[in-house]
């Protein structure tokens, strides 16, 4: 039975190598289809591809969307079945790579599956404009696979096999328009994740040694008959996998490439990078502290502390950056970088009400930033405008997409009854429950201080969207189009400003279907979780209370 | 199987290379059988002799009555032995095809041979004053290689390795002289061979001379600050740098570090003395040293080469980590990285034999053209920087295992330095990787028309199809690439259009490697357990 595991990881990563290698073959055989990117984004726009070409992209989309739905649904019931588990084969004596459910797993690869299903038909839409979509589907699928084993893993080894892979099968998304801004920041996301996911094998080696085993077990295995006298260099190396696993997870001090890396990407991937794949960081982070160093290793030690102050700082400065910043997509991911600590600050806690705040954020900041990432990506695909202040008056012409996208917001910002509210709730509850000193009162501070900076970066694009200021509205919006937004958009943007060239919001109608829909979906998820909270809050207490 | 094939093994290549001038060859086809042949032939030998291991040692010269040149096949030997003869007719195969294009076939082709019987040589020896001989002949009959192309740089770069590799040699004599007056035999064996009786109060003095002979066989594995030799060394042709500079010549430095530290002066010796912090802090040194300057080179080959020089102190990290673990980390990574570092060597000579290309800049887009070759060398590049399931996470893994067993307190730096190590490897590799399938190439129509827009970005993958149709009116070739097409007419390359892969006689090699570097990753236990057993005979 536990071989049904593997499925859901291999068909998914199959499927992707092989739209790969068929998009190379096609490449080298296709004449070149337009002469530049304005042209081209013009073209695709009137639908001016030949009848082969659309009838390829729709068998792409099917064949995609058949294969994705299928392992999720295969994934979610390998999950959802029962505890299973599975070794594949042995690396090396005692390493096997092997595969584990257990409810942490459960709950990430559902939230991953959700999110990834969602994003993947609005991407079918999104990815019309930037072209290229075979590659960008087949390393989709792929990373999708990854991500399943990773949920899956059992072991700190094959956490560690797939956390690197998936660095590698993702960058490919950042770099897809293949522009040299977007290659350095590829660039940046991969020497940042590899800096990162170094230090977690660092870890790794000390762990094998100083473990039982490395087999994931709720609590740690720590043995510390061995560990005696070798403590200090034993946290000093757990500090190391915090910052490294943190790198993913967008924390300071290896946060940097976050806000480079996800804007560029198409939005979809955007939305998937900050909403799923930064939480693959935050996964690495929980096996390692809490299922196999144990968390009563580090309560009380400089460890803790440090990672405290990190991720507490991390949220402020994460909150102030997005607060200051002006380009959509780049304040979204500055949001990332500081929600993504509200977890692991969570974490960092050590107490089960935190914790228990920390896994519902996991859940409801996925879709929420998922949502948010699409918002932004259906503003540059309708009307070419990156920026927020050329959002002004933009709830009249589409207010669907709007609605969703504060709905999104106040859930960030976490406003009762939406989902944010509760888990904000639960990791200030939880910080100070804890005996941390000091920081069981600093944390609720910051984190308040937090939600009105979201506040702050967030609701004004809802009420200048909503209520523009009347004076030259269109002309400014005008100009800001045509000064090309500096460095931030991608050719495609641009393309599409020019194609909509003096138009601008005025032009702007609302999103089609195939894009609201997911979106919607999961504005809703992100209200709706808040509203009926109770299953789902039950689940991570389980999880919470196996581990400490 | 009788000892004599030992001394037939060592002088079947260096005979059959020496014949390759004189014979008077029809084609160059009837040659290329020919080499072939004798390569395989003494591979088959070799492998045999493996399988049959001779007990007995075979004399080949007696010089007084203990200092002896003979051979004996033990298992580090072995280990050694099968590493060169599965990787030398791999090798051959390639250089027929890269040479072609090459002056003096037949000369290099003679010190090619003749240097697989040297090596062979190496890993047979019995005793130090063997190892020492041909030790030296492998200087020797390699010089000439570095020199092949006779221009005036590798003419300075063969005067470098010469006097590299002979000083060098000449500080390991005096542990030759040292091991001879103070050990109990002449031959290696397992945990050393001092008498601790005669020695009495001079232990500073030995664990001074092991320090010198530790350095000097360390010259050939290029530890700083001997490391100078072999980016320069480069120049040679890439059959050349792929299988002496980066396998046989190199990492029978690292044999010879192995055999005095574990087989002469015995580690009970050795271990925990301030001998073996002096060595480990080059070492460690090294590790990281060798990588920043392969980041900072710009020049493939040379980058390589660097990463070489980093990857060999691995394998002397282990070597000086001085336990049973060490050696065998030591030696797993010393088949990994071999098997790793000669697939991307090769795919670097492909690179340069196919477009002309040497420089990483140049490199732009060419992943397109030479889809094969650049597959290959990002998986070389993966296993390199150590993704499990791949040769290089292998050897670091045990390692890292090793140094986490050692007691002495430098070890842990070590594991901090492979952790460097492998980040600034995963950024020099793979920015090749990324640079060769995601930029553009240098297009053929080479006119900037208006650099400025370049900078603020557009689609390069989908420019040069637009200047090929002569449509893109208001897209540019990035300044870059235009200064690089400048450039490039200046090496007299291929034009962009008209890369393409390699034929198979190139290909095949790089194929084999490839899957090699998964078997080893995926299922390394049997080797590890080969490995352990022979470790286990020391103390």
């Amino acid at each position: 039975m536990g071989i049904w595991i593997l499925i859901p990881i291999f068909l998914p990563v199959v499927a992707g190598v092989l739209l790969l290698l068929s998009s190379a073959k096609a490449e080298e055989e296709a004449p070149p289809r337009c002469a530049s990117a304005a042209e081209r984004a013009g073209h695709l726009k009137n639908a001016a591809r030949g009848t082969g070409a659309a009838k390829s992209l729709t068998r792409l989309h099917c064949i995609t969307a058949a294969v994705l739905v299928v392992s999720a649904v295969l994934a979610l019931f390998a999950a959802w079945s029962g505890d299973n588990s599975y070794t594949w084969f042995e690396l090396m004596e005692g390493i096997p790579i092997y595969f584990q459910i257990d409810d942490v797993g459960r709950l990430f690869v559902t939230v991953f599956s959700i999110a990834w299903v969602l994003v993947c038909f609005y991407a079918f839409t999104y990815m019309k404009h930037e072209g290229k979509e075979q590659r960008f589907f087949g390393f989709y699928l792929i990373v999708y696979g990854v991500l399943v084993a990773l949920c899956f893993s059992g072991n700190l080894v094959t956490l560690y096999l797939f956390y690197e892979l998936m660095t590698l099968t993702s960058m490919p998304m950042v770099l897809h328009s293949g522009t040299r801004e977007s290659i350095m920041a590829a660039l940046k996301y991969l020497f940042y994740s590899m800096c990162g996911a170094y230090l977690g094998l660092f870890v790794i080696f000390f762990l094998y040694r100083y473990c039982d085993t490395l087999t994931f077990t709720a609590g740690g295995t720590l043995n510390l008959a061995l560990v005696e006298g070798h403590t200090g260099i034993l946290l000093a190396a757990v500090m190391a996998a915090l910052i490294g696993f943190g790198a993913k997870a967008g924390m300071f001090p290896l946060h940097a490439w976050l806000p480079t890396a996800h804007p560029v990407a198409p939005a979809p991937a955007s939305a998937v990078l900050s909403g799923i794949i930064a939480k693959a960081g935050v996964l690495a982070i929980i096996r390692v502290v809490f299922y196999t160093v144990g968390a009563d290793f580090i309560r009380g030690t400089w460890v803790q502390t440090a990672w405290m102050s990190l991720a507490l700082l991390t949220i402020f400065m994460g909150s102030m950056l997005a607060f200051r910043e002006k380009v959509f997509k780049k304040r979204l991911a500055y949001s990332t970088v500081s929600q993504v600590s509200y977890i692991l600050f969570g974490l960092s806690v050590l107490s089960p009400k935190a914790m228990e705040g920390a896994l519902l954020h996991v859940v409801f900041h996925a879709f929420i930033k998922c949502a948010l990432f699409l918002t932004a990506g259906i503003f540059i695909f309708q009307a070419g405008l990156s920026n927020v202040d050329q959002l002004e008056g933009i709830g009249k012409k589409m207010p669907k997409t709007l609605w969703c996208f504060t709905f999104a917001s106040l859930a960030l910002v976490g406003i009762p009854p939406t989902s944010g509210f509760i888990s904000k709730w639960y990791l200030a509850q939880g910080a100070l429950e804890a005996e941390v000193g000091a920081y069981s009162w600093a944390g609720p501070a910051v984190l308040l201080l937090s939600a009105l900076l979201t506040a702050g970066y967030l609701l004004p694009i809802v009420t200048n969207g909503f209520f523009p200021k009347k004076k030259e509205q269109g002309d400014a919006v005008q100009k800001d189009g045509a000064s090309a937004h500096g460095a931030m958009i991608t050719a495609h943007a641009a393309g599409n400003a020019s194609a909509a060239d003096g138009s601008s919001t005025a032009a702007a109608a609302e999103a089609p279907l195939g894009m609201l829909i997911p979106l919607a979906i999961l504005a809703a998820l992100a209200v709706i979780l808040g509203v009926f909270p109770t299953p789902l809050i039950r689940f991570v207490s389980q999880i919470a209370a196996a581990v400490l | 199987m009788s000892p004599i094939f030992l001394a037939v093994a060592v002088l079947l290549p260096i005979c059959g290379g020496a014949l390759i001038p004189v014979l008077p060859f029809g084609s160059r086809k009837q040659m290329m059988l020919y080499i072939e042949g004798v390569v395989l032939l003494t591979s088959a030998l070799a492998i045999s002799l493996l399988v049959n291991r001779p007990a007995e040692h075979f004399v080949l010269f007696r010089f007084t009555s203990n200092i002896t040149l003979s051979f004996r096949l033990d298992g580090l030997g072995s280990v050694f032995t099968a590493l060169i003869s599965v990787l030398w007719p791999l090798a051959t195969l390639y250089a027929f095809e890269y040479m072609k294009h090459e002056e003096h076939e037949k000369f290099f082709f003679l010190f090619y041979t003749v240097t697989y019987g040297i090596t062979m040589g190496i890993a047979f020896a019995e005793d130090m004053v063997t190892m020492y001989c041909f030790y030296e002949m492998l200087t020797l009959v390699t010089v000439p290689l570095v020199l092949h192309t006779l221009t005036r740089e590798a003419v300075l770069a063969g005067r470098t390795y010469l006097y590299y590799s002979l000083g060098g040699a000449a500080f390991a004599f005096i542990g030759v002289i040292f091991i001879l007056v103070y050990g109990t035999s002449p031959d290696f064996v397992a945990g050393g061979v001092l008498d601790l009786e005669k020695i009495g109060n001079r232990t500073n003095l030995l664990l001074l001379i092991y320090v010198f002979c530790f350095f000097g066989f360390s010259v050939k594995a290029a530890m700083f600050p001997f490391s100078g030799w072999l980016p320069k060394a480069g120049v040679a042709p890439t059959p050349v740098t792929a299988l002496l500079h980066a396998v046989a010549v190199v990492k029978a430095g690292a044999f010879a570090t192995m055999r005095v530290t574990y087989y002469s002066f015995g580690t009970e010796f050795l271990r925990g003395t301030w001998a073996q912090t002096v060595v480990l802090i080059p070492v460690i040194f090294t590790i990281v040293y060798g990588c920043s300057r392969a980041l900072k080179e710009t020049h493939l080959k040379r980058r390589l080469a660097w990463s070489t020089v980093s990857n060999l102190s691995y394998i002397l990290f282990g070597v000086a980590l001085m336990s049973p673990l060490g050696l065998v980390g030591a030696l797993t990574h010393m088949i990994c990285h071999a098997v790793i570092k000669i697939c991307s060597f090769f795919c670097a000579g492909a690179v340069i034999c196919q477009s002309g290309r040497e420089y990483i800049y140049q490199l732009d887009g060419l992943g397109k053209k030479m889809p094969k070759t650049f597959a290959v060398f990002s998986v070389s590049g993966l296993a390199l920087m150590g993704v499990p399931g791949l040769a290089g996470f292998v050897g670091k893994w045990n390692l890292v295992k090793a140094a986490l067993d050692s007691t002495h307190p430098l070890a842990v730096v070590g594991v901090i330095a492979l952790m460097i190590s492998a980040l600034l490897t995963a950024i020099y590799m793979l920015t090749i990787s990324v640079r060769a399938f995601m930029l553009s190439g240098d297009a053929s129509a080479k006119t900037a028309r208006n650099p400025m827009i370049s900078t603020t970005g557009n689609v390069p993958m989908e420019e040069e199809a637009g200047q090929r149709n002569g449509a893109g009116e208001n897209l540019s070739v990035p300044i870059s690439n235009a200064a690089q097409s400048v450039k490039s007419q200046e090496h007299q390359t291929v034009p962009y259009e008209e890369v393409k892969d390699p034929g198979w006689m190139m290909l095949l090699p790089l194929v084999i490697f490839v899957a090699a570097m998964f078997v080893i990753g995926l299922h390394p236990q049997p080797l590890i357990d080969v490995f352990t057993q022979i470790a286990s005979a020391i103390q």
